[in-house]
């Protein structure tokens, strides 16, 4: 007989009561209501298309997470640091002319774009590794986490005053503008692109870890850190290269979701980092293929979530911190539970 | 050598971002030299690693190619950003801070001299100048430090030094009363803002000064005499100063009880302010009914005018301290397998939906449009303020949050040294080995949140009556991390080390009203630094500072650490 | 008189390993017993399964005659069991003194109300909690260090102050989870000495895992072997020694057939 405590009932009790409530008003509302499949469809790829965005800065939560045993609370900071990297490089490329070029010179421009948004949030991510997290490794569990808080703020801060509290606006190339039309769904172009992209740098990432002489390090350092020093394997090293590999995703879904936004600002980081951290969560927190999942699901609860439950759109950010919590207290483990070090028996 | 280029590149990089957040604009002509200081400071520490290995003449050869390589980069830098100023091409559409207004005051002239570029080349060759002496004075610091002159000074006792820090804040609140003194001009204009930083001094060497008191009569004394010059503040000083220091001690309220949840029982609550705003509303809507148009047509229903308070501040204490603690219990019960970051973000997340509630829920809470009129606490139906004209409406309130402060560390006070402060550390420290001693983990947890809660409750409803009119936005994630800032940084674990961070974090930034843009950064430069150099605080509770400094005997002990759940201890080999 | 302890079919299952298997054990009361077995034999497991830090999938376990499965650990030493660890775990930001007032928790009738106040009882119970605690740390042999920091104790102490704080719950039964590891020999008598001191002068009942072999054969009254979670041997040590199967577990024959140290002397 397992652990039976009145907390454990109350708690299903209570999750139960929610459950039921967010049924009935899906039903009562959201299916009578009478959206037509067209509006539940573009919704939902909305959905994918955030999804893709969160599975990039989900995967840097739970690739510093599987390593470091630590939530990496600045990483949303991290993404809008692409953000912005992107948007000064975007106005450069503007500048030169290379947007209202011919196709092969704006897709090589909007790579450029893309690879400089990585290459800031990479500079941050190693920055923030190096000055923040490395000398506490050691400290107890309170001590990184405040850490980090303040990292978060730090560099949201440091970009306003830096840069200006105006919002930065990402104009987005005619060639990517618009998209197409399937009946009555319309899917944008940068819809599309960003879910690609999220995808390939995904199965990369994959592959990396999977088949690389790096990745076989990582997931040692992510087993058993000392075991793996004393098996010749550079641990500092290695965790640069996780915080590397986590930025640079970052950066790019910093990048994108500025075009998809059409602005970046000081704090485009906080709310995206928080609902990242949610899917990671959701998936399984040190779990990479979960990161993806649950992102992906988190997108579309997102996406619908608001329309389903008939409740205005400003609630959308309830709705993913109410995951969150709901997570966390019901299967703190995520849907696909955690991949970490096998269950020492 | 190495090590002098790393240097200064670090403090070109430094100094970088000093300038593009602007900070040579708010020293205006002291910029060069400011900035040279710190750098010399900032040399002195990194060289100081070095210095214990090398040789005079090495460590002064670091310390000038560190400031020669940090003033030429940052020369040239002045120099390009001028440059481009002075042609008229506008940086700040990039670079928000770079304004000629800037340069002019890292090289010592006028801002309409940049905009002409008719600065001379000399003037840019100061800057290099300045660091690289910099650069040398900090390896001079260093040499000092290392040598028999310095070990002599660190041995040299002054004499009767307790008695002096014992006295000192004594001579502090005196000045204080003599600058209230009518025909006194001294710091002319300034006398108000001077005389408040005074008093935040003042307190904080209070604080120190019962440390050196240590215990027994002179501790007692002390005690006392420092109580009655806290008490009759509120009575001499203005109504701004009276402000400050009312949301100082309502901060110290709020500390403590985080204290309790934080550094007690090690449960790291980040959504703090959801009780604040629990014990500000309650209130509120007792003492102001009118404002919120649900609670207004209830009461008509039931034939009560929703036009006067329903209950006074003293008879709406209970009421605070049921529904924070209630609150506090609710948000205990889910979050009771959770563990450290896990703890953190949930309840963080319970924050902010607390806070869209307030927002969202117009009918009770009339939203964005806030609650108003809220009453001020009487005594025997009559507002002291009005009775008196050496008590001002925010020097009343200053004085109810010294007493509620009292009584909260009372409290605190009292249960450290009891079953429960003692369960709770066993807690904090190894949760399955104090549950496999006998506590209760899911009673001590819920104690924790419910008796933290119940403090930042009472917290709140004092400043919904210092505010008379509540906004959602007064209810912000700040809140919290401003709490929590001031365990850490004060000292985790300690009354006076809150007190000290209260008055730091929450007195310090009103002194310094002009450098408002910087608060929250320094804040979060001063967390990552507290967490990095003394994560105990400025004063720790003597347990703290063992725990996070000990290092000796200590034998390491696998802590189970796997996601967000305490899992079961490992089964060991056996 | 009845068992104290009886244990049957316990079973505790990880994954694909069978950490404890079928194991039938008995403790009688006022006695001295050990469990021994080669490293990964299931023994701490078996300790984790009666203290409620674990739950066994299979088996029953009485306690004095009531069900120790399905209750937590907080209960449990409330039902009279307290245990010490074989990695040392103690509060390390606590004084020796304080660990032992933490160990009384589940004795005392405290509420934060009453703290708060101080009443007379309260005050009383935290003197007589004070007074109990300095008493143990006589026991035990650690008088005069209370106000030292647990983790500045010397090794040997450490496991001094543990057994000291699992005697803060006046338990029946002690499991003592290989308290004579790491320690030199004369630290060895000493535990020995007070192994013996707690069943002699306090009545209690102690159940030990034990890799020291000189320690097992000379204080226990029964010694039951495990290995690869099964018991595969119990009785008196000298019957154990000899046992083939005991001695092929442990792959070591040596260590088995050393003779046992001269009487150990009683106390200090």
């Amino acid at each position: 007989m397992e652990k039976q405590s009145l907390s454990k009932y109350l708690t299903w009790l209570l999750g139960a009561v929610v459950g039921v409530l967010v049924l009935w008003r899906i039903i009562t509302v959201g299916v009578a209501e009478g959206y037509p499949t067209s509006f539940w469809i573009s919704q939902g790829i909305n959905g994918l298309v955030l999804g893709g965005v969160y599975a990039l800065v989900a995967l840097g939560y739970t690739l510093v997470y599987g390593i470091l045993f630590m939530i990496n609370f600045a990483h949303g900071e991290v993404m809008m640091l692409g953000g912005i990297t992107g948007f000064f490089a975007l106005q450069f490329a503007t500048a030169q002319g290379w947007m209202d070029g011919s196709t092969t010179v704006v897709v090589a421009a909007l790579l450029f774009i893309l690879v400089t948004g990585m290459l800031g949030s990479v500079a941050t991510g190693v920055a923030l590794e190096r000055l923040a997290y490395r000398p506490l490794r050691r400290a107890p569990r309170l001590v990184p986490l405040i850490s980090a808080i303040g990292a978060s703020l730090f560099l949201q801060y440091s970009v306003l005053l830096i840069f200006g509290v105006t919002p930065h606006s990402y104009r987005k190339p005619d060639l990517i503008s618009g998209g197409i039309r399937a009946g009555n769904v319309f899917i944008p172009y940068t819809g599309l692109i960003i879910f690609l992209a999220s995808v390939l740098m995904m199965l990369g990432l994959y592959l990396i870890i999977q088949r690389t002489k790096l990745g076989r390090a990582m997931r040692a350092v992510a087993e058993d850190k000392d075991t793996a020093s004393l098996m010749g394997v550079n641990v500092d090293g290695v965790i640069v290269a996780t915080f590397v590999l986590g930025s640079a995703l970052a950066g790019a879904a910093g990048v994108m979701l500025g075009f998809h936004n059409t602005v970046v600002k000081f704090n485009s980081g906080f709310i995206p980092g928080l609902k990242a951290f949610t899917a990671a969560v959701l998936g399984g927190i040190g779990n990479i293929p979960g990161a993806m999942f649950g992102a992906l699901i988190l997108g579309m609860i997102e996406a619908m979530g608001p329309s389903a439950l008939g409740i205005p759109t400003q609630y959308k950010d309830i709705i993913a911190f109410s995951v969150l919590v709901l997570i966390l207290i019901f299967r703190p483990s995520g849907i696909f539970g955690e991949i970490l070090s096998e269950k020492k028996a | 050598m190495n090590k002098g280029l790393t240097t200064g590149l670090i403090a070109f990089g430094s100094l970088t971002y000093l300038i593009l957040t602007g900070v040579p604009i708010r020293l205006a002509q002291a910029a060069l030299p400011v900035l040279a200081v710190l750098a010399a400071l900032f040399f002195s520490l990194m060289l100081r690693r070095q210095g214990r290995e090398s040789s005079s003449s090495e460590l002064l050869a670091s310390g000038l190619t560190a400031g020669v390589v940090a003033g030429l980069l940052t020369t040239a830098e002045v120099w390009l950003f001028s440059s481009l100023l002075g042609n008229g091409i506008k940086v700040q559409p990039i670079f928000d801070k770079i304004v000629p207004l800037n340069m002019a005051a890292l090289l010592g002239v006028r801002a309409g001299a940049i905009i002409k570029g008719e600065v001379a080349l000399g003037q840019y060759a100061l800057i290099a100048i300045y660091l690289a002496a910099a650069g040398l004075a900090g390896s001079l610091l260093v040499l000092f430090t290392r040598s028999g002159a310095a070990a002599r000074l660190r041995g040299v006792r002054i004499p009767g030094g307790r008695w002096l820090t014992i006295v000192l804040p004594f001579v502090l609140f005196a000045y204080i009363y003599y600058l209230g003194l009518s025909g006194v001009t001294a710091f002319g204009n300034n006398r108000n803002i001077v005389r408040l930083l005074i008093v935040l001094v003042a307190t904080g060497t209070g604080l120190f000064a019962l440390r050196a008191a240590q215990e027994g009569l002179v501790q007692l004394v002390t005690g006392a005499l420092l109580a009655a010059a806290l008490l009759s503040l509120p009575f001499i000083l203005n109504q701004f100063q009276n402000s400050v220091m009312s949301i100082v001690f309502i901060f110290v309220m709020m500390g403590l009880g985080l204290n309790i949840v934080v550094g007690y029982a090690g449960l790291l609550d980040l959504g703090y302010v959801a009780f604040f705003a629990i014990g500000a509303y309650v209130y509120a809507f007792v003492s102001a009914p009118f404002s919120s148009p649900y609670i207004s047509s209830l009461l008509a229903g039931m034939g009560i005018s929703p036009d006067a308070p329903l209950l006074g501040y003293w008879s709406a204490i209970p009421l605070a301290i049921i529904t924070a603690a209630i609150g506090g219990i609710l948000l205990g019960i889910p979050v009771l397998r959770l563990r450290g970051d896990y703890l953190a973000i949930v309840t963080l997340g319970f924050g902010e939906i607390i806070r869209l509630f307030l927002l969202n829920l117009d009918e009770l809470t009339n939203g964005p449009r806030g609650l108003l009129r809220i009453a001020q606490p009487t005594i025997f139906g009559a507002a002291p303020p009005d009775l008196t004209s050496h008590l001002d409406a925010q020097g009343w309130i200053f004085l109810l949050a010294i007493f509620g402060s009292a009584v909260v560390a009372f409290v605190a006070i009292r249960l450290n040294d009891s079953r429960l402060g003692r369960a709770w550390v066993a807690m904090r420290e190894d949760e399955d080995v104090a549950q496999a001693t006998g506590v209760h983990l899911v009673q001590t947890k819920l104690l924790a949140f419910a008796i933290g809660a119940i403090c930042a409750g009472l917290a709140g409803q004092l400043y919904a009556a210092r505010q008379i009119n509540i906004f959602p936005e007064n209810f912000t994630l700040f809140v919290s991390i401003d709490a929590l800032s001031l365990i850490i940084v004060g000292g985790m674990g300690s009354i006076p080390g809150v007190v000290l961070g209260a008055l730091a974090l929450k007195g310090l930034p009103e002194v310094l009203r002009g450098v408002d843009e910087y608060r929250i950064i320094v804040f979060a430069a001063l967390l990552i630094v507290m967490m990095i150099v003394r994560p105990e605080g400025i004063l720790p509770s003597a347990r703290r500072r063992r725990e996070l400094h000990s290092q000796l005997g200590a034998i390491p002990v696998p802590a189970p650490d796997e996601g967000p759940l305490d899992e079961e201890i490992e089964g060991g080999r056996s | 008189m009845a068992p104290l302890l009886e244990a049957k079919g316990v079973t505790k299952v990880f994954g694909g390993l069978t950490a404890v298997d079928q194991v039938d054990l008995v403790i009688e009361r006022r006695s001295i017993a050990s469990l021994i077995g080669p490293n990964g034999a299931g023994k701490t497991t078996f300790f984790n399964c009666m203290t409620g830090l674990y739950q066994p999938e299979e088996g029953s376990i009485l306690f004095d005659g009531r069900p120790l499965v399905g209750q937590r650990s907080d209960q449990i030493i409330g039902l009279g069991i307290a245990r010490t660890y074989q990695n040392i775990r103690l509060f390390k930001g606590m004084t020796v003194l304080e660990n032992v007032l933490v160990g009384q928790h589940v004795r005392m009738k405290a509420t934060p109300l009453g703290a708060i106040l101080r009443t007379a009882s309260q005050r009383a119970e935290e003197r007589q909690t004070r007074e109990f605690a300095l008493e143990l740390l006589e026991f035990v042999g650690l008088a005069g260090e209370e106000d030292i920091l647990s983790t500045n104790l010397a090794y040997g102490d450490q496991r001094l102050l543990e057994i000291a704080r699992a005697l803060g719950s006046r338990p029946q039964l002690l499991l003592l989870d290989e308290p004579a590891a790491g320690m030199n020999p004369r630290e060895t008598e000493k535990m020995m000495g007070l192994v013996h001191r707690l069943r002699d002068e306090k009545g209690i009942t102690v159940f030990l895992i034990e890799h020291d072999m000189k320690v097992v054969m000379n204080i226990s009254e029964k010694v039951t072997v495990l290995d690869y979670g099964k018991k595969i041997a119990e009785g008196k040590p000298a019957e154990v020694r000899a046992n083939p199967r005991v001695v092929e577990a442990y792959l070591g024959p040596g260590v088995l057939m050393d003779a046992p140290p001269k009487a150990e002397k009683k106390g200090e």
